[in-house]
Order: structure tokens, then sequence, then C-alpha cells
């Protein structure tokens, strides 16, 4: 086995096999990334419509709190296969590439809306009484005061969310998209050793993942030394 | 053209879907409890085990939380036969979503053992308990309660997992709903069916947890 195997490390790694990879992961990047980029960004809406203290309209909070909840209790490839077959249904001829996105990006918002909301909550309701006291308006209370403070809570953790957006893009190998699990598949179907291709593809998702975890860590240690350093002025004001 | 949902074909499925589940929670329970045993040892060597033993355990367990479980069942489904050893579907799936559920559950269940303070131990050393003592009375309540939220989490997130079973072949949830689509091609409905399915079991299991840890072991949680 291993010297079948050292015979053709050298034509799995051959120039066709190694563009294909290289388109592979730049999907499956580009997937990641732009699915966390609008999960982010239809988080932050639903969260802002679910605070309390921010829109106070019943039905839009209602409505929220309901996606959050049932789009985090759905398992990854059942939403796929909804969103792949609701496409294919209404009739509209669209890449693989965009059903695989907006699975993503729905996938991605109910899990950002969370995060988003414990950053938000963070921030004590003093905050809030504060800023309406100055007649500051709600969007600038929001943006000048309660979201600088809450993205030391929100960003380490959104970097562990998007490894997990990364790690659950390999299940849009079963619609056909051609990233790295499906580019695994058809190496393997083209004979090449399961042991080198899917030992690749876990090897390229180390790389892509560990990384992005690592950034994660390194800035929740800088956010906490901050927000230390910030608040020793505060305490000697006390005990002054 | 436009297209009429049309549940009517899809309802005399519903008692062979649901039937599936039996073999999703299986699977759920399966790899649980043996990724809680994995975790519970490779946590155990992380906190107390010698440097070479805690490095290849923090390795393992960084590499499996680094790469989609996806490809690991993948690997260990057609990589083994390679070697000689041929796995069924289910083996297949249970192996690798054990494997998986272990280095999540090290994580968890390693700041479980962080979060017990010297503090308790020397209070329990001054009223004279036994080692034994200690370990029933002190420890272990202390760790389940620090651990029960979490590892309840992770039972939740293993039923939703389970459903990449459906790719391999095993006739749970989603396998039997690939099933029915393949006999009625109505897509849509089968799975906005099993969407539905699976937020209900999700809820009805996330408020069985809650509702035993709040009885059981006082935990206090909500499911929502």
């Amino acid at each position: 086995m291993w010297a079948q195997l050292a015979e053709e490390v050298p034509r799995f790694f051959g120039p066709w096999n190694l563009l294909f990879l290289g388109t592979a992961l730049m999907h499956t990047l580009l997937l990641s990334y732009l699915g966390a980029l609008g999960g982010f960004a239809i988080g932050f809406v639903l969260s802002v419509a679910r605070h309390p203290r921010l829109l106070g309209i019943p039905p839009l909070r209602v409505a929220a709190i309901a996606y959050v909840e049932v789009f985090r209790r759905i398992p990854f490839l059942v939403k796929l296969m909804c969103v792949f077959f609701a496409f294919q249904l209404s009739g509209t001829q669209v890449a693989m590439f965009t059903v695989a996105l907006v699975t993503v990006v729905l996938s991605a918002a109910a899990f950002a809306a969370e995060i988003i909301r414990a950053g938000l909550e963070s921030v004590p309701a003093q905050q809030w009484d504060a800023a309406e006291a100055m007649n500051f308006s709600r969007a600038r209370t929001l943006f000048a005061i309660v979201l600088p403070q809450s993205w030391p809570v929100i960003l380490p953790p959104a970097f562990g969310y998007i490894v997990g957006f990364m790690k659950s893009t390999s299940i849009a190998s079963q619609i056909g998209l051609l990233e790295l699990t499906y580019a695994a598949k058809v190496l393997n179907t083209r004979g090449f050793s399961a042991l080198l291709s899917f030992g690749t593809c876990l090897l390229l998702y180390f790389a892509i993942c560990w990384p992005t975890k690592l950034a994660g860590e390194a800035l929740e240690r800088r956010l906490a030394v901050r927000r230390r350093v910030t608040s020793t002025p505060q305490l000697e004001l006390a005990v002054q | 053209m436009a297209y009429t949902l049309q549940y009517g074909q899809v309802w005399g499925f519903i008692p062979y879907l649901l039937a599936g589940a039996v073999l999703t929670l299986q699977l759920a329970a399966i790899a649980f409890l043996a990724g809680a045993l994995i975790g519970l040892v490779c946590a155990s060597i992380l906190s107390f085990g010698p440097r070479p033993a805690r490095m290849l355990v923090r390795g393992c367990v960084t590499f499996f939380l680094n790469t989609p479980l996806l490809v690991q069942v993948f690997f260990i489904f057609f990589v083994l036969p390679e070697a000689g050893i041929l796995l069924a579907p289910f083996t297949a799936c249970a192996i690798g979503m054990s494997l998986n559920a272990g280095a999540y559950m090290t994580e968890i269940e390693r700041a479980g053992f962080v979060s017990l303070r010297r503090a308790e131990l020397d209070a329990a050393e001054t009223l004279g308990f036994t080692l034994v003592q200690t370990i029933w009375f002190v420890i272990v309540p202390h760790i389940v309660r620090a651990l029960f939220p979490p590892l309840s989490n992770q039972f939740i997130i293993q039923i939703m997992t389970t459903s990449l079973a459906a790719i391999f072949a095993v006739e749970e949830l989603t396998g039997r709903a690939y099933n029915i689509n393949a006999q009625t091609f109505r897509t849509l409905e089968i799975f906005s069916i099993l969407a539905v399915i699976y937020v209900v079991l999700t809820i009805v299991a996330s408020a069985v947890l809650v509702f035993a840890g709040r009885k059981l072991f006082r935990v206090r949680a909500s499911v929502f």
C-alpha cells in the first residue's frame, strides 16, 4: 500500500490537481467569509429588532426571536436542501455557489444575532439611561455608546463561529458545488487514493480554520488586556 | 412554471419519517456517551497527564476541532477500507461523530475541571472529609453543576449533526426524507416538514434537559 502511495504522490500533486484544489479552496474561503459577512449584517439587524430599548415593535421582536430559535435548530444539511429546492422550484436559474451562499448567510445570521445580542446585553442599562438623559437618539446611543463597549464581547466568539461556518461549508458538497470536500470526492473518484484525497482535504481545512481560531484567541487576549487597563483609572477614581 | 405545495401526498409518510427519529436519537446518544467518555479521558490527561501525553492530546483535539465532521467521516469511511477495515455506514458515522464529539467535550470537561476551586478542597479537608467523601460530596456535585448546561447543549448539537449520516445512506430522519423524496419528488414539502421535526425535536430535548437539570442538580437554565 505504501509503495503504491509513494508512486501516486507526484501524480496527485500535478499541476491540474493543484489548480483544481486551488479553485476549490477559493470557493470554500469565499463561501465562508462572504457568508459570515452577510450573516453578521443580517444578524445585526435581527439583534437590533429584538433589542427591548431600540425599536420596541413587539411583532418585530417576536419575529426576530423566532427566526433565531428556528434557524439554530435546523441542521445545515436540511437548510441547504430547503434552499436548494426552493430555488429550483421557483424556476430561477442560479449558480450552485449562490444557493450555498444563501444557506450560509441564513444560517450564520441566526448565530450572529445571538453573539451580537450577548454583546449588546453586556453593556449596563445605566449607559442607555445616561444617553437618554443627555438627549441622545436611540441610533446614536447604539453606535456611539453601546456598540464600542460591546466589541470585546462580540468579536472573540465571532471568530470561533466563523470557523464553524467554514466547517459547515463542507456540506455544500452535497449539491455539487466545487469546494474542498467535493474536490476530494472527485479526486477519489478519479482513482487517487482516499488517504491522499481526503487527507489533503483535511489538512487544507485545518490550514484555513486554525489561523482563524488563533486570531480570535489573540484578539480575546488583547481586548481583555485593554479592558483591564481602562478599568484601572475608574477604580482609582472610586478610591479617591 | 408555478409550483404549488401539495402536502397531501406526503402526510402518509410521516410515521415512517418519525420512526427515523429513533435512529437519530440513538446515533446522537452513542456519539454523546462515547464523546463524553473520550472527553473525560482527554480532559484528565490535559489536566494531570505528563507533558508528551498532553501535547499529543492537545494536537489531536485541535485537529478535530478545526476540520469538518463530514470530511472526518469521509476519511473513516473511505480510507479505512484501503487498509482492509470495512465499516458499515452506521458504524463509520458513529465512530466519526464520537471522535468529533470527544474533541468538543474535552474542551467542555476541562473547563469544568478548572472551575473547581482549591478553597473548596481545603474546606473539605478542614471538615475532616475522607478522599471518597470529598470526591462524592464536593467535587462531583460541583463538576456536574458546572458541566450540565454545556453538555446538554452539546447533546442538542449532536441531534442536529447526526443528519450528516444521511449522506452515508443511514436511514435516520434526514436519510428517510431522502428516501421519501426519491419516491414522491415532493421535495420542498418533505424538507420543510423535516425542518419542523428537527425544531420540535430539539426544543423538546432542550425542555427535558432543562427540567432534569432543575430537578436533579438545581441547575438554573431556560430553554430559550
